[in-house]
């Protein structure tokens, strides 16, 4: 499934600034897990040591939250997934 | 009732066929409670108390820092060293008189909150960390009341609007605790969630339009975009899973 990765602005970094990544997978987990092999300096940002997402991460599918069991949920082509950070400042 | 000097005061926003007088007398009945006088608690504050919110009570701890001054527009140069709350409350009454302003030098805690909020119609989260964030949206729920949300961080910014027992709470998409960090800001970025939240309470208080209810609004000052994302509740949710 080809799908599209829209990442936060904290993540366009590692991919000299591109917003959107195109990748393929079944669930959000294999996309993000071949989006960090595209991009392995990413790895840390969205995944935490033991492999799970880092709290901080929020994902979308399809403008909706995937929360929870983000990782398990399955994609189709053409569905566009947001990467962003939770904010905690006011 | 509204006095002389409240309808010319309010002449321009009573004009709006969704406000009137009706609704600006129900602005004028209704206690707001503003957890925080900084980035966000600044602006809400100012515009609820420009728009005729009858009752306001502000609650911060801090005294106003000099790094303070490029976002907490309720404080100006000569206000440092003073408290927050106190700053405020001078700026809030020079602007509207007619609006009770009562402010509470204290830390939010799970110990005083309950009394803090009790009696007020809802909650605004103007606070700058996670911890109270997740206290307030509880106690929102315990007592059935709003938790109008924002948060920023940069040139970025989100709002979320909590009807208890109706739309998902902060609480029902929470991923785990954060580690706290002195977060970069630039001013007009609290100046437009504070702008949000604010219309999201007088939208409620006067009982109109849509609210902000599972829609978290996310918005990117630096592309000028937002970015609506849909958010369910969750039914094992800690704070509202029982409602």
């Amino acid at each position: 499934m080809a799908v599209k990765v829209n990442l936060h602005q904290t993540l366009r970094q590692f991919t000299n600034g591109q917003e959107m990544i195109e990748v393929h997978g079944n669930t959000v987990g294999e996309c993000l897990k071949n989006l960090v092999k595209k991009y392995p300096a990413m790895e840390s940002s969205i995944f935490a040591n033991n492999g799970k997402l880092s709290n901080v991460v929020e994902i979308y599918l399809n403008l909706q939250s995937a929360y929870p069991n983000e990782l398990a949920k399955p994609v189709k082509d053409g569905d566009e997934i947001h990467v962003t950070m939770m904010l905690a400042g006011g | 009732m509204l006095s002389a000097e409240e309808l010319d005061r309010y002449g321009r926003q009573i004009m709006l066929p969704q406000i009137g007088e009706e609704g600006q007398e129900r602005l004028k009945r209704a206690k707001v409670f503003i957890a925080g006088a900084g980035g966000l608690g600044s602006p809400v504050s100012i515009y609820l108390t420009a728009a005729g919110v009858g009752h306001l009570r502000l609650v911060d701890h801090d005294i106003v820092d000099i790094t303070n001054l490029n976002r907490q527009v309720a404080h100006w140069t000569a206000d440092v060293g003073r408290r927050k709350v106190e700053s405020a409350r001078e700026k809030l009454s020079k602007l509207n008189p007619n609006v009770t302003v009562e402010t509470l030098n204290t830390t939010i805690s799970d110990k005083n909150v309950s009394e803090l909020v009790s009696g007020f119609d809802l909650i605004v989260d103007a606070m700058d960390n996670l911890p109270t964030r997740y206290l307030l949206n509880r106690t929102a729920i315990e007592h059935g009341v709003p938790f109008i949300h924002g948060a920023v961080n940069g040139f970025e910014g989100r709002a979320m609007t909590v009807i208890p027992g109706k739309t998902a709470c902060l609480k029902c998409i929470y991923r785990g605790p954060v580690p706290e960090s002195k977060f970069p800001v630039i001013g007009v970025t609290p100046g437009v969630i504070a702008c949000i939240q604010a219309t999201e309470v007088i939208k409620y208080l006067v009982g109109i339009g849509d609210l902000l209810g599972n829609r978290l609004l996310a918005y990117d000052g630096l592309n000028l975009k937002f970015t609506e994302f849909k958010v369910q509740r969750n039914p094992e949710c800690e704070h509202c899973a029982h409602l």
